[in-house]
């Protein structure tokens, strides 16, 4: 069931997602070409036309950031808590196939969006030094000498490979809770009878400020933790990381878990499509 | 076969009563296989079980039987489709008469009518 | 065993009783009325059954099971609203009630479509109205489940898709399943139902067999629903 959902999940928000994608990418190449004919001998119509490609991919990039989201809202609201609901509710899929399905589409969809500007981005910067590829690789360091560089300060490849998990493994949580912030919010917003929007919009400045309160609270402790503790060495520091990044995986998880349930009792038990 | 119910009658007694109709008219005729109580249903616009509480009544009364696997067929004994012929002829002429009672009618009269009748359609049909 | 079978159910939206006290069972092979009039609960109650509503007191059971997903698929139902992605093609919902339901027929599905002469190719959004809801029901009718909640199926359609949809719910004739349907149009349906349940104000008036009302009434059942919601 979940994998079936998961592929029509892709297919509805695909179909908006990859466009968008596919103009962005447009944008920015046009602006790479823009930035490069760009030159004081050019009519100022061809000007006024090339700044404005800028201008545009600059807006298409804000833009991008925020189609995930908005995809991720509207689609929620379509396919679960409107018209569509009287269908997707009475799949015999359980709640939690249907939440979970979205929640990994729009995961996806948030890094992989991410993950274009970044390239883009990156292709723009070497397009603007006039670098290629080769270049840029060569100035990276090669395995040999990142093991050197860490062995110089009595760490070794694996602490590397552990802080890059734990790195990824907080920001895919991360994503996973922004997304279940939106969600928790529009499914408690729901179950009221009127108002939902209205409702919806309150549920979730009311979570936003519920865990930044926990935050600030828990917050205060974290800062006392690190001026209590004297940093001997590299690998004192690099245990205190850990420490604080274990500690933002399970507040996460915690968050997590909280807005999740809070999703499922909105969606299940009080569910009330109009 | 025309389908239309009164609603103040139980259906499935109107649907027996319509089966005889199309049996004593010759419409089913004698021997004939009935179509599936399915079709019959889909025709008629009316529920199967309905349809099948009325093939039941019809089977008991002997205007239909029916053979395990090949399905229900009309009767083939002409007497008992005369008499059912019969009997809506007597219902019938019951309710005519009725009527014609209601208008002031006597039997003279009606049976005068009648043959004048008779003499128009006879005069009627060179036409 | 029941189809479904319902135990002082009661649905309460704050002290407002949108269905109180529910206690009935349907067996399988049977074609029954909802009838009520407006806000009488019909939709409520078919939403208690197929898991779109929770009770606030009270049990119902569909085969002997709560709704979940184990009852949905068992469940084939047809709200009174167009409820398919609006963004897919006629075949794509085909394949999708297909993926997603064990008991669907897609080739019976198609066949359906292409004898009303609906084009598998187009968007369902761009469909007529009448169009939309014959492809919502052949959809639904095309699933051999063993309950079909039909929620106000000939409201709003012409006669000719009337009668489509009334011929549709007679072939599919199942013994072993049972077929709901709520309506307020009683003269239209009445033929081809076994049982009738009135329904008021949240209440079950009365369950009974749709030929019985009319031997012990001597009126159609429209007339004998008249009589009774007299206003």
């Amino acid at each position: 069931m979940l994998g079936k959902l998961i592929k029509y999940e892709f297919r509805a928000t695909g179909r908006v997602m990859l466009p968008a994608l596919g103009v962005l990418t447009v944008l920015v190449l046009l602006a790479n070409l823009s930035v490069r004919l760009l030159d004081s001998r050019l009519s100022s119509f061809l000007t006024v036309l090339l700044v404005l490609v800028l201008i545009a991919t600059f807006v298409a990039v804000v833009a991008a950031e925020l189609m995930p989201i908005i995809i991720m809202i509207v689609r929620f609201h379509k396919n679960l808590l409107a018209n569509e609901g009287y269908l997707m509710h009475t799949l015999p899929a359980s709640v939690h196939s249907l939440v979970w399905a979205k929640l990994i589409v729009s995961l996806v969809w948030l890094l992989a969006t991410n993950l274009v500007i970044v390239l883009l981005g990156g292709l723009s910067v070497l397009h603007l030094a006039q670098m290629n590829l080769a270049q840029l690789l060569a100035g990276f360091p090669s395995m040999e000498e990142l093991r050197r560089m860490l062995a110089s300060v009595g760490l070794n490849m694996a602490d590397f490979y552990l802080v890059l998990t734990e790195l990824a493994l907080i920001i895919i949580l991360s994503g996973l809770v922004s997304c279940l912030h939106f969600y928790a919010a529009m499914a408690l917003g729901h179950t009221f009878t009127r108002r939902k929007g209205l409702m919806s919009v309150l549920c979730f400045v009311g979570i936003s400020f519920a865990f930044s309160l926990i935050t600030n609270l828990l917050g205060i402790q974290e800062v006392e933790y690190l001026n209590t503790v004297t940093v001997v060495s590299i690998r004192g520091g690099l245990n205190v990381l850990h420490g604080t990044m274990g500690k933002s995986f399970f507040y996460l998880l915690a968050q997590g878990a909280l807005l999740y349930a809070a999703t499922v009792f909105g969606l299940q038990k009080k569910l009330n499509l109009a | 076969m025309d389908w239309t119910f009164r609603g103040d009658q139980p259906i499935y007694a109107q649907l027996i009563s319509r089966i005889k109709q199309g049996i004593v008219s010759g419409d089913l005729p004698p021997g004939s296989r009935l179509p599936s109580v399915r079709d019959l249903a889909t025709e008629a616009g009316v529920n199967p079980n309905t349809m099948q509480r009325a093939l039941q009544e019809l089977e008991r009364e002997g205007m239909v039987y029916s053979q395990r696997t090949a399905g229900r067929f009309v009767t083939e004994d002409v007497h008992l489709i005369e008499g059912a012929k019969r009997a809506f002829a007597a219902e019938h002429i019951r309710v005519f008469l009725e009527g014609m009672g209601k208008l002031g009618y006597g039997r003279g009269e009606i049976l005068a009518l009648l043959q004048e009748e008779k003499e128009d359609a006879h005069g009627n049909s060179g036409m | 065993m029941a189809i479904l079978e319902c135990k002082n159910l009661s649905k309460h939206y704050g002290k407002v009783a949108a269905l109180e006290g529910v206690d009935l069972s349907i067996e399988p092979g049977r074609v029954v009325g909802l009838l009520g009039p407006n806000g009488s609960g019909k939709t409520t109650f078919i939403k208690l059954v197929n898991g779109l509503l929770t009770p606030t007191a009270g049990e119902v059971f569909i085969e002997g099971a709560k709704p979940g997903p184990a009852s949905k698929a068992l469940v084939a139902y047809l709200p009174d609203r167009d409820f398919l992605a609006d963004w897919m093609t006629v075949e794509q919902q085909i394949r999708f009630f297909a993926d997603f339901y064990k008991d669907f027929d897609p080739e019976k599905a198609r066949e359906m479509m292409a004898r009303l002469g609906i084009d598998p190719a187009q968007r369902f959004k761009t469909l007529s109205k009448g169009t939309r809801e014959k492809v919502q029901l052949i959809l639904v009718m095309s699933r051999k489940a063993r309950l079909y909640l039909l929620d106000e199926p000939i409201g709003g359609v012409d006669p000719a898709t009337r009668d489509f949809i009334l011929d549709t719910i007679i072939r599919n004739y199942n013994p072993e399943a049972a077929v709901i349907i709520s309506t307020h149009l009683i003269s239209d349906v009445e033929s081809v139902l076994d049982e009738v349940i009135f329904l008021k104000e949240g209440r079950v008036l009365l369950h009974e067999a749709a030929d019985s009302i009319r031997e012990t009434q001597g009126t159609s059942v429209d007339r004998y629903f008249r009589e009774v919601f007299k206003c």
